[in-house]
């Protein structure tokens, strides 16, 4: 027993020994082996001891206050918006231009200009009332350079337009002008006061222009990373995995099966390298936008086109040129959702923009006026997200919850209530029926009548549960999309006095409306097409297997789009409208469709097969106003917009349960299904 | 220490003899090794603890110790600042070199004090708030101490204020640093430029090619994408802690509450506060404070005393006048009170404006306008006045919370942000975006960006590819096949092949049909290998299918993938299921009776864009792709939670209900739609909402059918006649 004691003593005392000595030798060790260099955290600025001794940089009372004469900056010959442009001229109105007329004989593109001018609503003919005066300065070779203009008052609120950089010799001082130039050198350019315009190819349309290249949101599988500039104005695109070769010019001596290919007018590309100077680079920049391919600025040293508002780093890279290796790096490790986001907004960037001269100049003329506007504004979202600041009218509102387009970004939902705007045109009748089924949507919050006839307004209306209102209005037929102030909710319902329709149908298409709060929601449909035998457009209300505009007689839309088609609209196709009237409804879904780019919602109409005769325009017992489809009114508003907006669409959207055969005691909207 | 070990070694004979001390012997004994044993582990740990309180030593030094530096009369001073400055010709970018997570590095020169001939210092060595602003950056990740790696190099020369200091010889100083070399990626930070009578707008320190953060930049003297504007500390508000107010009307709607205006402005604000009355407080200083009193803290208008910067709380406007100095203290104040500054002075580069949007958070009045101020402020909307509050509430938490605490915890605050704004400028493609300078978190919190933004409408012409997930059902598998080979637009085939034990069938075997087919064999039988994005889908539009769905007809599907092509960045699918919020269980319930509404569709047959794949596989947040492996079930709820979260839209439910024979039960065969299912479908829906911390999905009463669809019009005419058949 004893002796097993001791033994395990010792044992354990041995071990302790044993431990005592490994540990201790490692010490000594250590010790006699001189420090290794141990990798040791990086020193900090110091934590002074007196830290809280520290004499603050300023002292309150010691900042100046009494500056000799009154403080101002100096101006030393260059201007800037507060201090060169006067702003008192542009009270009221708003922003308005007048032009000089040219003096000799004008290019194309001249008159182009003159004319997007001239459709503008900031348009004036007269030099006094104008706030903002214009001149173009074009190019030297056509003989067209300018003289010193009668009211050019040392240059103050004049901008000089010169789409070309290479342009006039000064021929007269600037003065206090501002420049619009076609990219402007960083060095000569003023933020804030000048503008910065793209380089515009001679053939650039006035109108429409052509839409971006970009058919699908991804980049196409097997396409080229990199597109490269070519001498002679082609670009060429170099495989994904010789990316860096096509720089040192290497590749070129070794052009592997499918490596280099020429492309003589726009890059089929991921990315668009750009390089050089301008006017080259400017004009690439341009061709990249509108192929979709994500420009790469290498050390640009022109200014961006509109830079002022438009935030291109969410549609271009600009990068170092030095760093170049590290930028192609870069690209290729670029992940999908960033390369999916530039290349979305480079095609918004050039519809809304830079695909015609005339949006080139309202986009200048836009810029200035949100410079005068100060406060009331485009905010940035507006200038950067679809459908882009041109569509988006700062004067209707500057909070973007307001508008039908950007209720995702701002996590907003259009609000739950409709008015319904019940146009009573050459019949006369009151639609007392019409009334009370509108009145019975539990979404309905106000109905407005738009008399618009010789007769007197009939003193009695019928009883409705919610506030009713008449208005007397003009004669003309777009007095029915001017936005009345009585009109309190986002959501419109536009009915005719002739339209018939149930609560349940205005129910669904309202809920329905709500998923899509930017586009149409209508009942009754027409489509577009291309006539061959007369070489233009034709449309026909005939029921097919697609549509691609809904008639406004009974449709759901936005409240912003009576404003848009008020103030934005040419007021030549507004008389058109007034002239032809059926024209009115194609006017319309033009204008929504070159908004949203997307085709309009059809929901049931139940009483299709009884009473559709009537509603559709050309229709046995028309009145005067409702005529057969004219296609010389969709032709001439086409040519008016420069371009086809329509978009054709081959659904409906019906309730979920829409002639399902189940019990219809279980489905909410039972009868849309009455025969 | 040795020789205790021999002693102890020869120790154990000794001990049977000492029998009656030998217990005291062996806790003497165990005391010595114990304490052997102590010391050894203290040694073990005793050198470090004695470098790093050396290092200790080092830092805890007092500024008045640093080492002095001589400067002779004659030593060489930089050129003037270079105007046409620009980042690619006056930075040096190699200097950056490249870094993977695309960061520069800075470093801080040690601080010295330097003095010139005579021993008379050329300026205060160092300022509190240089102090910490240098501290901050010392704690940020862009710090380094390694002068041989850093891309841009800040010196300890405190040149915040320039009253304080003597030009030439600090211009001197910085000219002896030892990586001067002409200024270039020096970034010096100067608040108050200038000196009478002029006050130009930037330093007037000779600093060449140095990058400067300077408060009260003018449009002559800012360098457009190379100088950054900062704003000017204010000591103030600093010290008061002042609560948070939330937006709404205030008791004064325009105030004007700094000291030493100029005479000609004083009269101009006065004016506007005789033609205003009540709503414009107009405030100066005291005259008649009894000693004692912090004159700094307070204002008066007329005998009436006010608390500052307290009584900028009280106001919606504050007006942020020029001094003789363009930048002004005075806007700190304002915006840490939450008021809306209202800024006159004309050409003044406002702080951080290269990336703070400034029209969301502040009025600017020309100089010209000032008596026209009130009527342009009273031109502004409430929602938008609100909308600023908010804004401004967001900028002081966000970016200029000038607090000592701020400079210091370097989380947020102004000696961040120059790192950050250079830094975007190097590495432009990790720069951050516009929307997470300027948005307040609240938007941030409720928006969504859709990532397929772009209103499109795809060209028909590209066809989708059809991705059949199979197990063994290789009969079923080869009739879906054919019938999914009707399909006008489909482009090609793909099945996934998700048994490891059996080889698929061979090639002859397979259905011959128009388009290519291939087969993907995975490496474990996993859902989530439905959703992976293969490198064989070419087109944008996928269409997936399970082996069993063969009542839908080619119409059906080439409908489908005509509304797909209308909504690219939606699910389109057939059948529709509904989530419902159990009030009794307070919890989410999975529905698949006939209901009136939809909010997710299954993937046993659906159109989606092929990007939603590259979202499921890398970016679907938590553990849900684990937990649908590991449980085999719900991938659909977590494609139809993922792209509703994503996108903010519903999905889109296509033609009539059709009876599917089970379509849920894909993964487990044979396993009828039950309670047992349903429970756990609702258990992935709770799960998948807790994970994302909202309830994505959306629900609509509609679904897409063809234009004419059950129209009384002639079926041989409809596009899509073979539509909800049984």
């Amino acid at each position: 027993m004893q002796s097993w004691r001791r033994k395990s003593v010792w044992l354990a005392l041995s071990a302790s020994w044993l431990l005592l000595v490994l540990l201790g030798g490692f010490s000594l060790l250590r010790l006699a082996l001189p420090p290794r260099p141990r990798p040791r955290a990086p020193q900090g600025w110091p934590r002074w001891l007196d830290a809280d001794l520290l004499q603050s940089f300023s002292q309150p009372g010691e900042l100046p206050e009494d500056a000799a004469q009154p403080p101002r900056a100096p101006h030393g010959g260059s201007c800037n918006w507060g201090s060169c442009f006067d702003t008192s001229k542009c009270r009221g109105d708003g922003l308005k231009v007048f032009v000089y007329p040219a003096a000799g004989p004008i290019s194309e593109t001249h008159r182009k200009i003159l004319a997007s001018i001239e459709d503008s609503r900031f348009h004036t003919f007269s030099p006094a009332g104008a706030c903002l005066l214009l001149l173009l300065s074009l190019d030297a070779q056509t003989g067209e350079c300018s003289s010193m203009p009668l009211q050019w008052n040392r240059g103050r609120n004049h901008l000089v337009l010169r789409l070309h950089p290479a342009s006039c010799p000064r021929t007269f001082q600037l003065g206090q002008a501002m420049v619009a130039e076609a990219s402007p050198t960083v060095d000569s350019f003023r933020a804030g006061f000048d503008v910065a315009l793209p380089f515009l190819p001679e053939a650039h349309p006035l109108r429409g222009g052509a839409p971006g290249q970009l058919r699908q949101h991804s980049p196409q599988r097997g396409v080229a990373l990199l597109a490269l500039e070519e001498e002679r104005g082609g670009w060429r695109t170099a495989g994904s995995n010789s990316s860096a070769c096509p720089w040192d010019g290497r590749c070129e001596q070794d052009p592997g099966p499918g490596q280099t290919q020429r492309w003589e007018m726009l890059p089929n590309a991921t990315f668009c390298l750009i390089s050089g100077h301008r006017p080259q680079a400017a004009s690439r920049f341009l061709q990249a936008l509108q192929a979709g391919c994500i420009p790469v600025l290498l050390s640009p040293r022109w200014e961006l086109p509109f830079s002022e508002v438009i935030d291109w780093t969410k549609a271009a890279i600009i990068a170092d040129e030095r760093l170049l290796l590290q930028v192609l790096a870069a690209l290729q490790e670029m992940s999908p959702a960033q390369v999916l986001a530039l290349r979305q907004q480079t095609q918004f960037l050039w519809d809304a923009y830079f695909s015609s001269v005339e949006k080139v100049i309202h986009t200048t003329l836009e810029v200035i006026q949100d410079r005068i506007f100060g406060t009331s504004a485009h905010p940035s979202l507006l200038w950067n997200s679809p459908p882009g600041a041109l569509l988006a009218l700062s004067t209707f509102s500057t909070s973007p919850q307001d508008f039908p387009f950007y209720h995702l970004q701002q996590g907003s939902r259009p609000e739950g209530r409709f008015s319904a705007l019940i146009w009573v045109g050459a019949s006369g009748q009151p639609p007392l029926k019409l009334i009370q089924a509108v009145a019975g949507s539990q979404h309905c919050a106000q109905i407005l009548v738009l008399w618009s006839n010789e007769r007197p307004l009939p003193s009695r209306w019928t009883e409705t549960a919610v506030p009713l209102t008449v208005i007397d209005g003009c004669r003309k037929v777009s007095d029915r999309f001017f936005p009345y102030s009585t009109i309190r909710t986002d959501a419109i319902l536009s009915l005719d006095a002739r339209s018939s329709l149930s609560t349940s149908e205005v129910d669904f298409a309202f809920v329905v409306w709500q998923s899509f709060p930017e586009r149409m929601v209508g009942f009754l449909t027409s489509s577009h097409f291309w006539d061959e035998a007369h070489g233009g457009w034709g449309y026909t209300a005939e029921r097919t297997n697609e549509f691609s505009m809904v008639l406004t007689m009974a449709a759901f839309y936005h409240r912003y789009y009576h404003t848009l088609f008020t103030h934005s609209l040419p007021k030549a196709l507004r008389t058109l409208a007034d002239e032809a009237p059926t024209c009115v409804d194609v006017l319309m879904n033009f204008l929504v469709a070159a908004v949203t780019k997307l085709p309009p919602i059809k929901v049931p109409y139940g009483k299709q097969r009884q009473e559709a005769a009537p509603l559709v325009p050309g229709g046995p017992d028309t009145g005067p106003k409702l005529q057969a489809p004219d296609p010389n009114c969709i032709n001439q508003i086409a040519a008016a917009f420069g371009h086809m907006p329509l978009r054709s669409s081959r659904l409906r959207l019906d309730p979920v349960l829409f002639k399902d055969p189940v019990s219809v005691q279980r489905k909410k909207y039972r009868s849309l299904e009455k025969p | 220490m040795c020789a205790s070990v021999k002693y102890n070694i020869r120790g154990p004979a000794l001990i049977p003899r000492m029998k009656t001390k030998h217990r005291i012997y062996y806790i003497t004994l165990f005391s010595i090794v114990l304490l052997g044993l102590i010391a050894t582990g203290m040694f073990q740990f005793w050198p470090h603890s004695i470098e790093s309180s050396n290092d200790w030593n080092v830092e805890k030094r007092s500024v008045r110790d640093v080492p002095v530096v001589r400067l002779p009369a004659d030593s060489p001073i930089p050129e003037r600042g270079d105007l046409s400055c620009r980042m690619h010709t006056c930075f040096d970018v190699y200097r950056c070199g490249f870094n993977p997570k695309n960061k520069i590095k800075v470093y801080i020169y040690a601080l010295k004090k330097y003095v010139d001939d005579f021993g008379v210092p050329v300026s205060n060595t160092i300022s509190r708030e240089y102090n910490e602003l240098l501290t901050a950056i010392s704690d940020s990740d862009y710090y380094t101490d390694d002068i041989s790696r850093a891309c841009l190099f800040v010196p300890s020369i405190d040149v915040l204020n320039q009253n304080t200091l003597r030009i030439k010889e600090t211009a001197q100083a910085l000219a002896q640093l030892s990586r001067w070399d002409r200024g270039t990626n020096h970034l010096l930070f100067n608040m108050l430029p200038g000196g009478p009578p002029d006050y130009n707008t930037a330093l007037d320190v000779p600093r060449d090619r140095a990058l400067l953060a300077g408060g009260g930049f003018s449009t002559w003297t800012y360098r457009q994408g190379y100088d950054v504007s900062i704003p000017v500390y204010s000591p103030l508000s600093a010290e008061v802690d002042l609560p948070e107010k939330g937006p709404g009307p205030r008791r004064y709607f325009l105030l004007s509450s700094q000291v030493g205006l100029h005479p000609e402005y004083r009269e101009d604000v006065e004016a506007l506060q005789v033609k205003h009355g009540e709503s414009v407080l107009v405030l100066d200083k005291c005259t008649n404070l009894s000693e004692g009193v912090l004159s700094v803290r307070k204002r008066c208008h007329k005998h009436q005393v006010f608390d500052y910067p307290q009584v900028l709380q009280e106001a919606t406007f504050c007006v942020v006048l020029r001094g003789a100095q363009l930048g002004q203290a005075v806007l700190s104040d304002v915006l840490q009170a939450g008021c809306v500054p209202v800024v006159i002075a004309d050409s003044y580069i406002l702080p951080f404006s290269e990336v703070l949007d400034w029209k969301r958070a502040s009025v600017v009045v020309p100089e010209e306008k000032m008596s026209d101020v009130y009527s342009i402020l009273q031109s502004i909307p409430q929602r938008q006045i609100e909308e600023m509050q908010r804004q401004v509430r967001a900028r002081r938490e966000n970016w200029l919370a000038w607090g000592s605490q701020a400079w210091v915890t370097q989380k947020t605050g102004p000696s961040r942000n120059q790192p950050l704004i250079i830094n975007d400028r190097i590495y432009p493609y990790a720069a951050i975006s516009y929307e997470e300078w300027n948005d307040p978190p609240a938007v941030k919190w409720g928006s969504v960006s859709n990532p397929l933004f772009l209103p499109l409408i795809p060209p028909q012409s590209q066809g989708f590819t059809a991705i059949v997930l199979t197990y063994d059902r290789v009969e079923s598998l080869f009739r879906v096949i054919t019938e999914v080979s009707k399909v006008p637009s489909l482009s090609k085939l793909l099945v996934v092949w998700n048994n490891q034990n059996k080889n698929p069938p061979e090639d002859s075997l397979w259905p011959k049909i128009r388009v290519p087919l291939k087969v993907v064999r995975t490496a474990e039988n996993k859902l989530s290998n439905r959703f992976f994005p293969y490198d064989e889908i070419e087109t944008e539009a996928v269409l997936a299918i399970d082996d069993d769905i063969i009542m839908l007809t080619s119409d059906e599907l080439q409908f489908g993938y005509e509304v797909w092509r209308e909504f690219p960045d939606r699910l389109v699918g057939y059948p529709g299921r509904l989530h419902l919020w159990d009030h009794e269980m307070n919890k989410w319930k999975y529905e698949s009776e006939w209901t009136n509404e939809v909010s997710m569709v299954l993937t046993g047959a659906a159109f989606y864009h092929k990007y939603f794949n590259y979202l499921y596989t890398y970016k679907m947040p938590g553990d849900i792709k684990n937990w649908v492996d590991a449980h085999m079930n719900c991938e659909d709820i977590a494609m139809n939670f993922l792209v509703a979260n994503v996108t903010g839209k519903a999905v889109i439910k296509v033609t009539p209900r059709k009876k599917f024979k089970c379509p849920e039960c894909t993964a487990i065969d044979g396993l009828s739609l039950d309670q047992t299912h349903m429970v756990e479908r609702s258990e992935c829906i709770n799960k998948f909402a807790s994970v994302f911390g909202t309830m994505p999905l959306k629900v609509v009463e509609h679904r897409a059918d063809p234009v004419l669809y059950k129209d009384d019009f002639p079926e041989k005419l409809k596009s899509f006649p073979n539509i909800g058949s049984l």
